[in-house]
């Protein structure tokens, strides 16, 4: 996991090419977003947090349920 | 990018919800350029458990229907506002504890189709745009007959000079109360309260023309009544520590017009609970208007310090919830969105399958282990 995050960090920070700002239409697509259905996101991680022992990781944690 | 050539999709913003994190987006410098609405239904539905993993034979287990309404509109220059309503309607049984026969394998005795209930959920988030990115806040409300939450999150964005990076943060804290329904199984507390505590931090780096990547850490804090109140032999910790590293892939492929996301996260925590997520998803395009996207995920947890399957009810901390135990997941669907004119289509469909078997840590087996189905149908307008 230490090796893991190291390369991630390494990767994140530095080697990238300069794209600039008209360059830039691809990364704005739809299909290009972190989460491009929003709603449908909401009800799959909430099952899944309730489903299993986890949760989180791409945010702080909001409140819970009395999900069974 | 000019401001004028972005997406509005790429400006949506993420809203606070049940579990959910409270910022999602990387780049979102400019509120939404139209109003946009959205409705949806989703019908979650578990597997009957077997005959061989309950006493009294198979029976049915957990089903939940949802209807969803988000909007999302500019306000003045610089803010957007976003609501966001999900109602739920729940029933069915669940595995209320783990019973062994001597010779025979611990089996599960359901709850009877004992649960029916109802869930409002409310959230409200409003956000300020600046030159170098956003920051907003967001207030959610959810309640049910058993349950009530309050939950408060504040989140940024700060893009570098360049506008390669984006330095992102959130925080949140909820207050939820459990005043457990008194009906045919004792409860393990007639009224309690807990606290979540969160924050998560984040990089997103432009890679190049056609790639972008993401990695995070957060970490959350509960404190107060953890145990599941109706849970026959349960009996948790009060508070809980949870961390998580997590990171995200988006590459484009040009010629096959498509592009794949990749996510991974580490979960660990006090409980000794630790676990694995990988997602995989390939974002297919057809023309100009129609995106047809199959998934896959794969999840693997180590058990809880205090998990067994026949317990110690002398020790201090013990459950038998089959969600506590060692398992593995996997699960696979497919999705599909469809734009006509102002408007837009999607439908989902997920399949969820567990077995000890999969999971890369060991431990007891449960007989409680669900497997379900999950599928959706959204209808987006945007006032153009």
């Amino acid at each position: 996991m230490k090796h893991l995050t190291g390369l991630l960090f390494a990767f994140v920070l530095c080697g990238c090419e300069t794209v600039q700002p008209w360059e830039r239409g691809i990364l704005a697509k739809e299909e290009m977003q972190w989460q491009p259905n929003v709603m449908e996101a909401q009800f799959r991680n909430q099952v899944y947090a309730s489903k299993e022992a986890s949760s989180g990781g791409t945010g702080a944690a909001g409140g819970g349920c009395g999900c069974n | 990018m000019a401001r004028d050539d972005r997406n509005p999709t790429l400006l949506a913003l993420t809203s606070s919800a049940l579990l959910l994190p409270v910022y999602q987006g990387a780049s979102a410098d400019a509120p939404p350029e139209f109003t946009e609405v959205g409705v949806r239904y989703s019908r979650y539905k578990e597997d009957d458990i077997l005959g061989r993993n309950a006493f009294g034979g198979g029976s049915e287990r957990y089903k939940i229907d949802v209807a969803q309404f988000r909007m999302l509109a500019p306000v003045a220059d610089d803010w957007s506002f976003a609501l966001d309503v999900a109602w739920e309607d729940m029933s069915g049984a669940s595995p209320w504890f783990v019973g062994q026969v001597a010779g025979q394998s611990p089996k599960v005795i359901m709850s009877g189709a004992s649960i029916e209930d109802t869930r409002t959920e409310v959230s409200g988030t409003t956000r300020y745009y600046y030159d170098r990115g956003n920051a907003g806040l967001s207030l959610t409300y959810s309640d049910e007959n058993d349950y009530e939450s309050k939950a408060i999150a504040l989140d940024g964005a700060l893009n570098s000079d360049d506008g390669m990076t984006t330095y992102s943060a959130a925080i949140s804290t909820a207050d939820d109360h459990i005043d457990p329904t008194q009906g045919s199984v004792p409860t393990n507390t007639l009224s309690a309260t807990k606290d979540v505590s969160s924050a998560w931090v984040g990089v997103t780096r432009i890679v190049s023309q056609r790639a972008l990547v993401r990695f995070g850490v957060s970490y959350t804090y509960r404190e107060g009544f953890l145990t599941d109140p109706y849970k026959y032999k349960d009996r948790r910790p009060d508070e809980r520590k949870e961390w998580t590293v997590g990171a995200g892939y988006r590459y484009f492929f040009e010629e096959q017009n498509a592009a794949v996301h990749i996510d991974y996260r580490y979960f660990n925590d006090d409980w000794d609970v630790q676990s694995h997520t990988v997602d995989v998803a390939w974002y297919q395009n057809f023309g100009q208007d129609t995106i047809v996207t199959p998934f896959i995920r794969y999840y693997t947890q180590h058990e809880a310090e205090f998990f067994s399957n026949l317990l110690d009810e002398q020790a201090r901390y013990f459950a038998d919830d089959y969600r506590l135990a060692a398992f593995g997941a996997f699960s696979y669907g497919v999705r599909l969105s469809h734009e006509l004119g102002n408007w837009s289509v999607n439908l989902d469909a997920e399949r969820y399958r567990t077995d000890e078997s999969w999971g890369v840590f060991s431990g007891e087996v449960s007989p409680g282990l669900v497997d379900f189905w999950r599928y959706g149908v959204g209808l987006n307008y945007v006032f153009r």
